[in-house]
């Protein structure tokens, strides 16, 4: 497969480089710190001829011989332009000015990026600068790219407290999290109230809502593609912040004479020092942690390496009754190399781990669990000629997952050891996506993607009774277990069960006029990794599960259209967007499941479908003292699971319901006003329908308890969710004779105190016996203090 | 396992700032379902001739006037192996009564319910159980130090799959407290459960003090009803918050035989159990 991609390729550049045309390519970076710059515009002035750079800051661009005006141009930088005499090949390399805020007239910019392209057929992508995501305001002062991203149209999360996020009424585990290309598999601290991503290691963040491109594989619902700041190779810098619940440092530094550059970062919870101060709290822990790594080394002007590592974790310890740690680990070494002026490369090398651990004094249990990942990954970019760009590669991952280990603690513990099956998988994928500018107005993306799963042997698979692990008890109405008929064995060698899927890509962009556009776009994809959680939140300890004999691939189709404007001298954007998706084999639970330390899950799930649809709009003012957008999303979510081979009508009678990510409003406002210098003042508020829930319909006496008795599954809702958050930074006048730049941040989480009910729980009251309806509201009004600084 | 992650999170939540309200919620209501209770339990020691079964119907959640026996019912139980039948006087306010019942350690039984025109019947085994061998009282043990809790073992029997439930109840309390316990992790080994009670503010959960009396009772039940009572359990002890199961439809073991869609809440179970008395020192 890989052979003849290239060879087409490489057949393509004999075929189609005709004397008369030259190519320039080279980078684009920050003049300042030597960051390399993505998504920066590279253009011959007075032509429709040119290139945007790539994740490395990358751009190739080929014209007719002749004398031309180059222009460089990346929004909030100043504006580069070259005459040039094209009579050759060339390598030109940029370094662009930030605008400098000194400036007396103060323009905000938003980043290029950040803005909507109009001609791209790229739809449903929201790209945000680290410096972007600092301006919101967040929870405690602590900035939480996670918390940021739900401010777009079409993505939601469950609630404070609740990790990840969801992205057009899709799960948690249908969001690829990417940390410098390596899968984070659990995207928070303290299960859910912080991001696990340091905002000062980050550079920026882009948000895949749908049309994912084909270079990116395994999930179905979105791509969340962050990369880490490669570290400034001018000079040593240093960053930090002291807050409420966390402090930070990072440090930046050129490396072997501007060769190459290093970024480390650290960011560490203090409350356990406060807490060991506290007599109540003493014996007590919470806190975590994470170390960010990259540095880069530039072996000539075409090869370039790059090592990149992250390592988190949180740590709980409750009188040493209860001990439970968990995290990501990650390290990713990467090999640019530019085989010519039109081809680039990467290849990577890439490492995930995600594991967690829980220790119970009381019953001397040790309990761990981990999924562990080798990525293998070569991309190729091949600026063809003008009109077209090729994108192509291959990609596998190497899956060891371990559901579960228990352990005694001691010999007089009762428990016995047990270690659940370790499951090992295989994913590749093939793949090639072209952009093609098929006229002045008329762009085509299309691509295809290739995947292929095996999940490998090395372990017993249970057979069941016709081949059903789940079966309908007809007498009693109820899924139960199947029954269990012996085992069949498979080596190491072998293959459980295969799957391939061909996963097509397609988007059209037609340009209305030089300022607005309509797009359409077709997205299949296929997941086959899955993350089981029967409960309303995901927690740190639910199980990934891969495809396989029971468990079959999440297969998802995307349909998508948009309509794209700039108007008042691009002062404005508008987006409009409408969806819709179906997805076959999402997993639903029966009533009852027990996932924990299961060995046979199959027993529990059902093979259901899903579908959502939605209208998101998106208006944002990228210039001037105030910035900031406006986002209303309006859409339906649901799923349907039917009894199949178990039998029986299915979950919720058969018929479709409400999933735990449905929304039907979702409005968002976040603004930025700059004052003066010294002043900048920020506001999020947010209004959405409250998330579908299980509400009882019924109560009865048993055992002398009074047992709730609950309805069809999410046929009520918990109330509305809104509240309104505001911040202000104050920089203070900075020495001229220093070199420290502080800043206070103060902000103010949830400012008129809104009592968002997280959940409502029904319970017996103990005193009384009267049945009462409790609501648990995470956060209040919070205000919050912090102090950043750069020297 | 998924109690003690959720006392984790719970503990985090409150230590952040989480707060909790009572609050007023409209929920659906559905129609009125037969609600049975028919625990044929036999204590260690004893004949076991005399039984109840109780029967009633749901009610709507918030509906606090709690009358609703069900007083026209006929209530019959068979022994299959034996061939037996007992039948259950009505006492006219939602019990059924019988003072010559034979329980037979694993045997099985047969029960009937004719209520309003519809047949309702299930089948279930009596479940023997092992002796409780001691009660330890202790500050040690259990959720905090300098707290006092009260533990019961048992031998679990190896080589076979065991379910037990337990039922700990102080005297004065307007309810039990339950807790399943199978032997999936611990089989074959002695085993044990404590009992202790933590300050809370909302609801005025006391600590034990020294002259406090409980009664701990331990089950042998089924499978079934294990999986039955786990469910129940955890909906009652936390149904709807963000670390619970998805809340579902709880349906026991009694079937409609007339009209399947109208099946019947509670349990027919017939348990061996032990139990003791003890007063903290």
């Amino acid at each position: 497969m890989k052979q003849s991609l290239l060879g087409i390729c490489l057949l393509f550049t004999c075929l189609l480089t005709a004397q008369s045309e030259f190519t320039i390519r080279g980078k684009v970076k920050d003049a300042n710190n030597g960051e390399t710059l993505m998504g920066a515009t590279v253009f011959l002035k007075g032509t429709t001829n040119g290139a945007i750079t790539n994740n490395y800051g990358f751009y190739s661009l080929t014209a007719d011989q002749g004398s031309y005006t180059l222009v460089v141009s990346y929004m909030g930088y100043q504006e580069v332009t070259k005459d040039i005499n094209l009579t050759e090949n060339l390598e030109l390399n940029f370094e662009l000015q930030e605008l400098s805020e000194a400036l007396d007239e103060v323009v905000i910019t938003a980043d290029e990026p950040e803005r909507i392209s109009i001609k791209k057929p790229q739809m449903g992508v929201a790209k945000l600068k680290s410096a972007t995501i600092k301006q919101m305001p967040a929870v405690l002062g602590e900035v939480d790219v996670i918390k940021s991203i739900q401010m777009l149209p079409g993505v939601t999360n469950n609630g404070e407290g609740s990790p990840g996020f969801n992205v057009r009424g899709g799960a948690v585990d249908q969001n690829l999290v990417l940390l410098d290309e390596a899968i984070i598999y659990n995207t928070s601290h303290f299960f859910g109230f912080f991001s696990v991503f340091n905002n000062d290691a980050i550079k920026d963040v882009k948000l895949y809502k749908g049309d994912i491109p084909a270079n990116f594989g395994g999930r179905i619902s979105s791509v969340l593609d962050i990369h880490q700041k490669d570290g400034n190779s001018k000079n040593f810098e240093l960053n930090g912040g002291i807050g409420l619940i966390s402090s930070r440092l990072t440090a930046e530094a050129p490396l072997f004479k501007d060769k190459g550059s290093f970024l480390i970062a650290g960011r560490s919870s203090y409350a356990h020092l406060f807490m060991k101060a506290s007599e109540d709290l003493k014996n007590d822990k919470i806190s975590f942690y994470d170390l960010n790594l990259k540095t880069n080394y530039s072996i000539n002007k075409n090869n370039r390496i790059y090592l990149s590592g992250y390592f988190g974790r949180d740590v709980f310890d409750i009188n040493n009754f209860i001990q439970n740690n968990y995290g990501n680990a990650s390290a990713n070494l990467r090999w640019n190399h530019i085989f010519n002026d039109k081809l680039f490369s990467n290849l990577s090398l890439i490492y995930s781990k995600y594991d967690y651990q829980i220790v119970l004094d009381f019953v001397e249990l040790d309990w761990i669990a981990d999924i562990v990942n080798y990525n293998l990954k070569y991309d190729f970019k091949y600026y063809l000629n003008n009109n077209l760009k090729l994108d192509f590669g291959l990609s596998s991952i190497y899956y060891n997952l371990n559901p579960g280990e228990v352990k005694p603690t001691s010999p007089t513990s009762p428990i016995n050891y047990l270690k659940l099956d370790e499951k090992r998988a295989l994913e590749s994928g093939a793949y090639i996506s072209a952009e093609h500018k098929i006229s002045d107005k008329l762009t085509a993306q299309y691509g295809l993607r290739l995947s292929r799963f095996s999940r490998l042997g090395g372990q017993a698979m249970t057979n069941y009774l016709n081949g059903a692990p789940v079966v309908y008890n007809n007498a009693v109405g109820i899924y139960e277990e199947g029954e269990a008929i012996g085992e069949t064995d498979f080596k190491k060698s072998e293959s459980i069960k295969t799957f391939n899927n061909l996963e097509p890509r397609f988007g059209l962009s037609y340009q209305l006029n030089s300022e607005s556009s309509i797009k359409a776009s077709y997205t299949r994809s296929a997941q086959y990794l899955h993350l089981l959680s029967n409960t309303t939140s995901v927690t740190p300890v639910d199980v990934w599960t891969p495809s396989g004999k029971f468990i079959k691939p999440q297969l998802s189709n995307q349909y998508a259209v948009g309509y794209y404007k700039n108007f008042k001298d691009k002062k404005y954007s508008l987006e409009l967007e409408a969806y819709y998706k179906n997805i076959d084999n999402r997993i639903d639970y029966i009533d009852g499941s027990n996932l924990i330390g299961n060995n046979n899950i199959e027993t529990e799930i059902l093979n259901g479908e899903a579908r959502a649809y939605g209208l998101e709009f998106l208006l944002r003012k990228n210039t001037g003292k105030l910035t900031g957008w406006l986002a209303y999303t309006l859409s339906k979510s649901e799923q349907r699971t039917l009894g199949g081979n178990a039998g029986g009508p299915g979950i919720n009678e058969g018929n479709w319901y409400n999933t735990p990510y449905d929304r039907t409003h979702d409005i968002s406002i976040t603004g930025v006003y700059k004052l003066n210098d010294r002043w900048s003042f920020s506001a999020n508020a947010v209004f959405q329908t409250g998330r579908p829930v299980t509400y009882p319909n019924a109560q009865y006496q048993y055992e002398g308890l009074s047992i709730a008795s609950f309805g069809d599954r999410n046929e009520s809702r918990l109330p509305a969710y809104h509240r309104l958050d505001l911040s202000a930074t104050y920089k203070p006048k900075k020495n001229l004779n220093r070199k420290l730049q502080g800043e206070w941040v103060f902000g103010i989480y949830n400012a008129y105190n809104r009592r968002n009910a997280a959940s409502i729980s029904f319970l017996q009251n103990q005193d009384t016996g009267v049945n009462e309806a409790t609501r648990l509201s995470i956060f209040g009004m919070i205000p919050s203090i912090t102090y950043n600084f750069k020297f | 396992m998924k109690t003690y992650i959720k006392s984790i999170v719970l503990l985090l939540f409150i230590v952040v700032t989480a707060c909790e309200d009572v609050i007023d919620v409209k929920v659906p209501t559905s129609t009125p379902r037969l609600v049975v209770e028919a625990s044929l339990d036999w204590q260690k020691g004893t004949t076991g001739n005399e039984q109840t079964i109780s029967l009633t119907t749901s009610t709507p959640y918030f509906d606090n006037d709690g009358n609703s026996a069900v007083t026209n019912a006929t209530v019959t139980v068979t022994n299959v192996d034996s061939g037996e039948t007992y039948n259950f006087v009505n006492q006219n306010n939602g019990n059924y009564t019988i003072n010559d019942f034979e329980p037979v350690i694993n045997d099985t039984y047969n029960l009937e319910i004719v209520y309003n025109n519809e047949t309702y019947i299930a089948t279930e085994k009596l479940v023997p159980v092992s002796p409780i061998k001691r009660v330890e009282e202790s500050l040690e043990g259990g959720f905090e130090d300098d707290v006092l809790d009260v533990s019961i073992f048992w031998d679990d029997p190896a080589d076979e799959e065991n379910f037990y439930l337990l039922k700990f109840y102080e005297q004065g309390d307007i309810v039990a407290s339950f807790e399943t316990s199978p032997d999936e992790f611990v089989n074959g080994n002695e085993l044990d459960e404590f009992f202790e009670k933590e300050k809370d503010d909302s609801d005025e959960f006391h600590e034990f003090n020294p002259g406090d009396v409980v009664e701990l009772t331990l089950y042998g039940i089924s499978k079934e009803y294990d999986h039955y009572m786990n469910i129940l359990i955890e909906q009652y002890d936390a149904a709807g918050d963000p670390f619970s199961t998805i809340p579902g439809r709880l349906k026991g073991n009694c079937v409609n035989e007339t009209n399947p869609g109208n099946f019947a809440f509670g349990y027919f179970r017939l348990s061996e159990f032990d139990t003791v008395t003890y007063t903290f020192q």
